[in-house]
């Protein structure tokens, strides 16, 4: 343990530990930087963290330093603050300022630091600035402007150290030095938008997101990505309901700073023409399905079941990986144990499985696979669904697209007597189903995904469903009325604590599972040594 | 039994008196609008136009207005009492008109031998008909706020009843005064009375014998016609708009012209107890009649001389204006200045070839006859604008100093001014 | 002090208070204060120029440089829009009227521009803040139109190519 003093208080940190986050945590908030990065290894090219240590003839940067017993830091008086202004200075010097077209303004680290220290005027005419690469497209994601960067070397740093693609560098030398591409490279690694996330200026900029909103127009939402069984922490960006853009939030036990481009664009899904907005009802096999009211569906589905023969007629039910841990519950729960539907599994087995790599992104293209399987709900194959398809038995396929999975799973789907699929967007399945309910999507919900490590986490409802979409838990609540067993609960929270209580594997969910997730496995473990 | 023609004679009194009072009421509202806005130093109405030429500085507005209020919408607010919610307007109109039956507009006409006295009925009771014709008002505006079924209509019409029945005790005694003075109740009487002169040179009107009746008169003349600063029925700053409040269209346009009747009711019943009428003062029917031709040429004189004043006034106007304001309205000072200059000529005209100092017994008469109602037009016009000049001067009264100023200032004064008047004439003719 | 209708304060301190035997009278301040009307009126009607009404559509006043009109977005020389679509405007409007979309531009040497630009006049208040704000000088309010009338709602939303083309008539120079 040391014990040092930093801006006339004293503190005791582990030894060894970085005096850059020392001294973030005894100041609450950062110090001034640009190059420094929790997630990366130490730079130290851009000064602008000097602090003044007691006993040391020069300032130092605090990013390269560790604590020691007995220091002194001072982090703000006038030797430390001048200092960093002329840092400042030095970066602006042959900096473009062309914050009314750069897509960082908001959130720019130079802006800010400008804002708190700066506040001088420009020592170098625009004309006289060195002019370098602007508006130059490095990747499909990513836009260069050269003449914004400070050469903090995070973004060289980051393919180097973290995805080992080794596509960025910085040329040249002096005042001319300039970040770029390789010769004969582009940027196209699945990790690339985590480049413009920690450029700390508008140098990087993510083509996707470009010009389509203002920073400070958007509101943050926690969600979880829904891209692969990692399920990386997400903060869903959005304004006025239109959703804009997401970004890693930093979980150590899950994506640490990053998440995969992949997972970053699935947003766009939310606003695509295919969404499914209304209730669609198909009269007769080979005709087009028609728009309807939910109560015209309901009232459809019944007449359905009455056709089927009446008491006679079977329920069968497939769940989806992609559904909630409390939508899979309360499918289970309510529409197989209360009113008797037999439960073919939730997963065609084998299907949705693409290839992953090391870092983040998993093979498992599905968020809630270990969800449904804590669940003690199976897998199933073709053959299983083929010899239960018959014409008495209506089937209800809750979210995912189980013929695109499999082309002979979606030719058993038309010797059911029908097929009802509750979903948010169209699919090949929802085009074989003879009753459509829309729902809504992970954006406009809230729920919890068990990634592949066992880890539970919830995300919240970022904007609204479009048009008559409804939540999945309120329509199979209102399926489970429909068939004469209205469920006890109402709402997530009911279905959860329900959850809690009657499934093992949750139990420890009682207690909340907090912002960054709660490990199920770890946690059931710690609870039986307690015991 | 009254033969046919003097039931003619009647009628054509009537149509006379009628075309008077309509015909000013325009011109009342004109001069309020107007008179207010110079008052206020501000322009007021002049943009109404006919052809979009002659605006005749604002006198198109009340026609405008007239128009405006027969097409709009006539609502009839539910709950309203619908008999007498019609009622009360006709009540308000007629009474005000019915008012003039006794008013004398002029001495006798002579028509050859035949002997014709200017004023629609020469009742013996005039001056108590007048009171008693003009308390109905209080049904009109009580009937008006209660079948109205609105809470401020109702006060007003709460408040113009006792404001009307205070105010009207000290109006009786004030013409109890005068009555003594003149030891007649029929109007004609007291014009004719107020034809002398006193000590050989003042008019004998009224308002030099009685100067605090008539204080109190004019006082209580505002309070009865419900004319600023007692207008508090419809005090539209507590009270929206008052009895009227829920009126709109044609019933509100009676009450609006009821107001301004009521105000030329008023303004000939003062000129006429006060201030002599139809009496050319210093000039009494026969002085008139045999002066007839030298008046007549000096008026025709003084008539050119304004006609040509006016004239080259407009003319200036008319070049001062050309082009500035970029369409037709350029025009009206000019057709208007040649106007006058006809009208010049043709007084002047007659001045040169119709020898006007020389005209006949029966023209003279009629000339005095003419110079008499313009007389009496001229004192009610003024009269009246002295309504409009206080309204535009005076603040409104408090409820409660309104009832104390009539209870107890006016009320004992008027009660003096009684005792010291009987007191006097019983001594001076006793 | 309020005043009390009922009771003798009433009587003695409610009418005649503060002013002098002579005011309270009433008669010689009233005929003091007919003098004053007539006096406007009679200097009215002989100097009716010299009265400060303004004959509206005919004469317009002169409000001077300084005036805020109806917005105008200024052209670069080839007439495209000088505005950059940095949303500066619409940020610090106080009736958030102004609504701005920004795009991709081709041009080597503009790169964000408006793709769309509306400003709601019904909801604008006419602060000026956006021509405070913008750092492009692309919006000014220096048409000298104050005239902004219409008899539909949807007259009032203008777009770019209206803003881009509004006139500048009525300016005073
Ligand atoms: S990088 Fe920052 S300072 Fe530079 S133009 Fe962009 S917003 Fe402005
Ligand atoms: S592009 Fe951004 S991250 Fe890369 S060196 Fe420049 S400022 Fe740093
Ligand atoms: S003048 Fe004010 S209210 Fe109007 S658009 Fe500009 S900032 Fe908004
Ligand atoms: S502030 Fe100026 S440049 Fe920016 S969007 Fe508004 S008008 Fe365009
Ligand atoms: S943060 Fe320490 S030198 Fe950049």
């Amino acid at each position: 343990m040391a014990k040092m003093t930093i801006d006339g208080k004293e503190h005791e940190f582990e030894d060894g530990m970085n005096l850059f986050e020392a001294c973030a945590v005894a100041r609450g908030e950062n110090l001034p930087h640009f190059c420094y990065h929790p997630g990366l290894s130490i730079a130290g090219v851009c000064r602008m963290c000097q602090v003044e240590v007691e006993g040391m003839p020069k300032l130092m940067i605090a990013c390269n330093s560790q604590v020691k017993d007995g220091m002194v830091v001072h982090t703000r008086n006038e030797r430390v603050d001048g200092a960093v202004r002329q840092i400042l200075n030095f970066h602006l010097l042959h900096h473009p300022v062309d914050c009314p077209v750069c897509d960082q303004a908001g959130e720019c680290s130079l802006q800010d630091f400008y804002m708190a220290n700066g506040l001088y005027e420009a020592d170098v005419d625009i004309e006289d600035k060195i002019a370098k690469g602007k508006v130059k497209p490095i990747g499909e994601m990513v836009m260069l402007d050269a003449e914004r960067c400070v050469l903090c070397a995070r973004c060289t740093r980051f393919t180097t150290e973290i995805t080992q693609t080794h596509e960025m560098g910085i040329f040249n030398r002096g005042d001319h030095s300039e970040i770029d591409v390789a010769p004969g490279k582009t940027l196209d690694n699945n990790y690339s938008l985590n480049t413009v996330d920690i450029c700390p200026v508008g140098a990087l900029t993510s083509r996707d997101f470009r010009f389509r909103r203002r920073v400070w127009w958007l509101s943050e939402t926690d969600g979880i990505c829904h891209g692969c069984a990692t399920g990386c922490n997400m903060s869903i960006h959005h304004s006025e309901g239109i959703v804009y853009r997401t970004k890693p939030r930093d979980n150590m036990d899950v994506n640490r700073y990053w998440m995969c481009d992949h997972g970053r664009t699935l947003y766009h899904e939310i606003a695509e023409s295919d969404r499914l907005t209304q209730p669609s009802v198909r009269k007769a096999r080979g005709e087009l399905a028609q728009t309807a009211s939910w109560d015209h569906a309901y009232r459809s589905i019944e007449a359905a079941g009455k056709a089927l023969g009446g008491d006679d007629a079977a329920l069968m039910i497939i769940l989806s990986p992609h559904a909630t841990v409390e939508e899979l519950y309360a499918a289970k729960s309510v529409l197989s144990d209360s009113v008797g539907g037999a439960l073919l599994g939730y997963r065609l087995r084998g299907s949705e499985i693409g290839e992953g790599d090391e870092l983040l992104f998993d093979a498992d293209r599905t968020p809630n696979a270990a969800g449904a399987k804590k669940l003690g709900l199976a897998e199933y194959d073709a053959k299983q669904l083929e010899a239960a398809a018959n014409e008495k038995t209506m089937l209800l396929v809750v979210g995912g697209d189980l013929a695109l999975a499999a082309p002979d799973a979606g030719a058993a789907l038309s010797k059911f007597g029908c097929v009802v699929y509750l979903g948010w967007q169209e699919n090949s399945t929802s085009m074989l189903a003879d009753i459509v309910l829309p729902t809504s999507h992970y954006a406009e919900r809230e729920g919890t995904f068990v990634n592949r490590e066992g880890r539970a986490q919830t995300f919240a409802a970022a904007i609204d469903a479009p048009g008559e979409a409804r939540d999945p838990l309120r329509v199979i609540r209102e399926l489970g009325a429909l068939f004469g067993h209205e469920p006890t609960w109402d709402g997530i929270e009911a279905v959860r604590s329900e959850l809690c209580a009657r499934e093992g594997a949750f139990a420890a969910m009682a207690q909340g599972v907090g912002p960054l997730g709660l490990a199920l496995d770890a946690a059931a473990e710690s609870e039986v040594e307690r015991a | 039994m009254p033969d046919i023609t003097e039931l003619l004679w009647a009628l054509g009194k009537i149509g006379f008196m009628l075309a008077v009072i309509l015909g000013t009421l325009p011109v009342m509202i004109w001069a309020e609008r107007k008179g207010a806005a110079y008052i206020q130093d501000r322009s007021g109405p002049n943009r109404a136009s006919i052809g979009g030429v002659f605006r005749l500085g604002g006198l198109i507005h009340p026609l405008a207005d007239v128009f405006k209020l027969v097409f709009k919408e006539e609502i009839v607010p539910a709950g309203v009492n619908v008999f007498f919610y019609h009622l009360a307007p006709i009540i308000m109109m007629t009474v005000a008109l019915s008012t003039f039956a006794v008013i004398p507009f002029g001495d006798v006409l002579l028509l050859g031998t035949r002997e014709i006295p200017l004023l629609v009925a020469n009742l013996n009771v005039g001056i108590l008909y007048i009171l008693a014709i003009s308390s109905l008002t209080v049904y009109g505006t009580v009937l008006a706020g209660w079948s109205s079924n609105n809470k401020f209509a109702f006060l007003g019409g709460l408040r113009a009843s006792a404001q009307m029945i205070s105010y009207e005790i000290n109006m009786g005694l004030a013409v109890l005064a005068l009555i003594l003075v003149y030891g007649s109740v029929r109007l004609n009487d007291m014009v004719v009375a107020q034809g002398d002169l006193l000590w050989g040179f003042i008019p004998a009107w009224g308002v030099v014998l009685q100067p605090v009746g008539f204080v109190l008169f004019l006082v209580a003349l505002f309070a009865e016609t419900n004319r600023n600063p007692f207008d508090l029925p419809e005090g539209e700053s507590e009270l929206v708009a008052g009895y009227h409040l829920e009126y709109s269209s044609l019933k509100f346009a009676l009450f609006f012209m009821a107001e301004y009747c009521n105000m030329i009711v008023g303004a000939a019943v003062v000129s006429t107890l006060y201030f002599g009428g139809w009496q050319v003062p210093w000039l009494t029917t026969e002085g008139l009649r045999e002066n007839a031709g030298t008046l007549l040429t000096v008026s025709l004189s003084v008539g050119t001389l304004l006609n040509l004043l006016f004239a080259t006034g407009l003319w200036r106007k008319f070049q001062g204006e050309r082009g500035t304001l970029g369409d037709r309205r350029e025009l009206e000072s000019g057709i208007l200045a040649v106007v006058f200059l006809g009208l010049a000529l043709a007084t002047g005209g007659y001045l040169l070839v119709g020898k006007p100092w020389d005209i006949g017994p029966a023209a003279s008469a009629h000339f005095a006859t003419v110079m008499q109602i313009g007389q009496f037009i001229t004192k009610t016009l003024l009269f009246s604008w002295v309504f409009i000049w206080v309204r535009w001067t005076l603040p409104r009264f408090r409820y409660d100093q309104l009832m104390r100023l009539g209870w107890q200032y006016m009320l004992p004064l008027a009660l003096l001014n009684f005792v010291v008047t009987a007191a006097f004439v019983l001594f001076t003719h006793g | 002090m309020g005043y009390s209708v009922h009771g003798p304060k009433a009587r003695t301190g409610g009418q005649g208070q503060g002013l002098l035997p002579k005011e309270s009278l009433y008669l010689i301040e009233i005929c003091k204060g007919l003098f004053i009307t007539m006096r406007h009126l009679v200097r009215n009607v002989f100097h009716m120029g010299d009265m400060p009404t303004l004959q509206y559509p005919d004469e317009k006043p002169d409000y001077g440089p300084w005036l805020r009109g109806r917005h105008r977005l200024m052209k670069r020389e080839d007439g495209s829009p000088r505005c950059v679509a940095c949303q500066m405007c619409s940020t610090i409007c106080p009736a958030d009227c102004i609504s701005i979309m920004a795009m991709d531009d081709d041009r080597p040497d503009v790169e964000k521009s408006p793709e769309t630009f509306d400003i709601d006049l019904l909801r604008c208040v006419y602060c000026g803040l956006c021509v405070e704000a913008c750092p492009c000088d692309a919006i000014r309010m220096d048409t000298g139109i104050f005239e902004i009338a219409a008899d539909n709602r949807a007259a009032f939303q203008v777009d770019m190519d209206f803003l881009l083309n509004n006139t500048t008539d009525g300016v005073k120079s």
